[in-house]
């Protein structure tokens, strides 16, 4: 590939997926009317994932979730039947919230409010003083269901009460480009949450470029995402995937561990690394390394790859395994964070060491985002600025955005995803 | 005279960190040098790196998940080296230059056990 000024290999995503290159508007980060049309048109029909079957894995599981852009509290239930059901919080006697959460294993539930009691398959089974109601109708007084499917272990919901399309629809070609991955530590998570004052997209957006790296964070990872052949974290690969999409972030394979740093020596002393966003290598690790998805072109000099689940879920993988990032609207200017970072149960005291080590960095880069967010948010509530000028490697940001408006435009589902 | 759990036998010197960075969580850990002023970490960074080698090799005598209760709190106190060591060797303070204090982030779940 041709090289330009900087020294780094030029590249062509935008145009050769066919985006526009016009600057991108800034009002649907600051707008109220914009935030309770995503709330009412991208969220409340779109499929949003929820949880992994791992949360859940035996009979009677049962997990508590929150879709706070809607205020809607989730409960997903394992039934006997193995099948993994998804409901309403919500009692049919009065309404109140039934479970409370956040996980268990249970037969049955008992609103705390008057005991009415259902099945973990959603069956009213119990009114206490029946006799004193008048002809309930049990059979349509369960709990209320909501829209619940699983995919390779990802299980998502739908708030409309017949969806429109299937998950499967929704997916499309995303569930190609990752079919078949295997998961490694999918049941043991380090779970990291955060109330963050920015709009959903600031922060989802900052977890899609790598542009930013070398400048927000220099000593956490800056050193891993660019070099002198790419000082400015050029993406490797960016591809559509229907209403998805998936970039793949370039790597320094010149990273080694300071040997200045005493502590990072101890953990790292027999295990040769590669780059800090690996927690640990096992077998396993080599048959999802190996998935055509990951690392798709193949680089020798690769970081990461965000599989980018519209609208607000990234999969993100990596040489040391899968990690999520979702980002919950919860305001104009505020969103609710999470990221669950999947790592392999430790071992002995070295590989708990630098889980230690690595959890410790991970949440200092979250650290570092949420400053910046908050910054980039106070700017953009300023008003003096329409547009954000969006360059090549940034086109996460410009896919999202127009796949956005054309959510909030459309009035039928099948309409926004044409 | 009361009893409680100290560190084996050895690692007297550690004995006066382990209330600050011997934290049953990461989160505590993490919440222990994150409102840490420098100079007290450094203290406990230089005492604790010069035995970690050590202390390691200690603790790994034992399976991870069933340490003896004097291990478990040497292991801890280990586990808050790792978290003193980002403010030493990564910040050259106790968090990230200019990022808030205290701050909405929760670490809901770690790695176990420790976690």
């Amino acid at each position: 590939m041709a090289q330009d000024a900087t020294g780094a290999a030029a590249t062509n995503f935008t145009r050769g997926i066919g985006l526009h290159t016009k600057p991108v508007p800034l009002e649907p980060y600051r707008s109220a009317s914009f935030f309770a049309a995503e709330r009412d048109r991208v969220f409340a029909r779109a499929w949003l994932m929820l949880a992994r079957v791992e949360e859940l894995p035996a009979p009677g599981d049962y997990v508590v979730k929150s879709i706070p852009t809607n205020g809607v509290s989730v409960i997903l239930s394992h039934a006997k039947d193995g099948r993994i059901r998804g409901f309403y919080n919500s009692c049919s006697h009065r309404g109140s919230e039934v479970v409370a959460g956040p996980r268990g294993n249970a037969a049955r539930f008992t609103c705390p409010y008057h005991s009415w009691t259902y099945a973990n398959d959603g069956r009213l089974v119990g009114i206490p003083d029946e006799p004193s109601f008048f002809a309930v109708d049990k059979a349509n007084c369960g709990l209320t269901p909501i829209a619940t499917e699983t995919w390779e272990g990802w299980i998502f919901v739908n708030l409309q009460r017949r969806p429109e399309v299937s998950l499967a629809m929704f997916l499309g070609p995303f569930a190609v480009h990752l079919a078949g991955l295997k998961y490694q530590a999918a049941s043991t998570p380090v779970v990291l949450t955060a109330d963050l004052d920015a709009n959903w997209k600031v922060v989802m957006d900052a977890f899609v470029e790598t542009y930013h790296i070398p400048v927000i964070h220099p000593k956490t990872i800056g050193t891993t995402f660019s070099s002198k052949m790419n000082p400015f974290a050029r993406l490797l690969d960016a591809r559509k995937l229907g209403i998805h999409q998936a970039v793949s972030m370039y790597g320094n394979p010149e990273y080694v561990a300071n040997p200045d740093n005493r502590v990072e020596a101890l953990a790292y002393s027999a295990a040769a690394t590669g780059s800090v966003i690996a927690a640990a290598t096992t077998e396993g690790a080599r048959a999802f390394l190996e998935h055509p998805s990951v690392n798709p072109t193949g680089s020798g000099t690769w970081s990461m790859d965000v599989n980018h689940l519209f609208p607000h879920t990234h999969i993100d993988c990596g040489p040391g395994g899968f990690w999520t990032h979702q980002f919950w609207p919860t305001s104009p200017n505020t969103c609710r964070y999470e990221v669950r970072f999947y790592v392999p149960q430790a071992q002995n005291v070295y590989e708990r060491f630098q889980q230690e080590l690595y959890v410790g960095r991970v949440a200092e880069i979250v650290l570092e985002d949420l400053n910046n967010v908050a910054r980039t948010q106070r700017g953009i509530d300023t008003g003096g600025k329409d547009f954000m000028q969006i360059q090549d490697s940034e086109i996460g940001i410009r896919h999202t955005m127009e796949q956005l408006m054309k959510w909030v435009d459309a009035d039928t589902v099948a309409e926004a995803m044409a | 005279m009361s009893v409680r759990t100290t560190l084996p036998l050895g690692f007297a010197d550690l004995e006066p960190f382990v209330e600050q960075w011997a934290g049953a969580t990461v989160d505590a850990r993490m919440y222990a040098r994150a409102s840490a002023d420098m100079a007290g970490i450094r203290r406990f960074y230089e005492v604790a790196v010069a035995r970690g080698a050590e202390a390691l090799e200690y603790c790994a005598q034992f399976p991870l998940d069933a340490m003896p209760d004097d291990a478990a709190l040497l292991f801890r106190l280990m586990l808050g080296l790792a978290q003193a060591s980002i403010a030493v060797e990564i910040h050259g303070q106790p968090r990230a230059p200019g990022t808030p204090w205290p701050n909405s982030i929760t670490l809901q779940r770690g790695p176990s056990p420790f976690g």
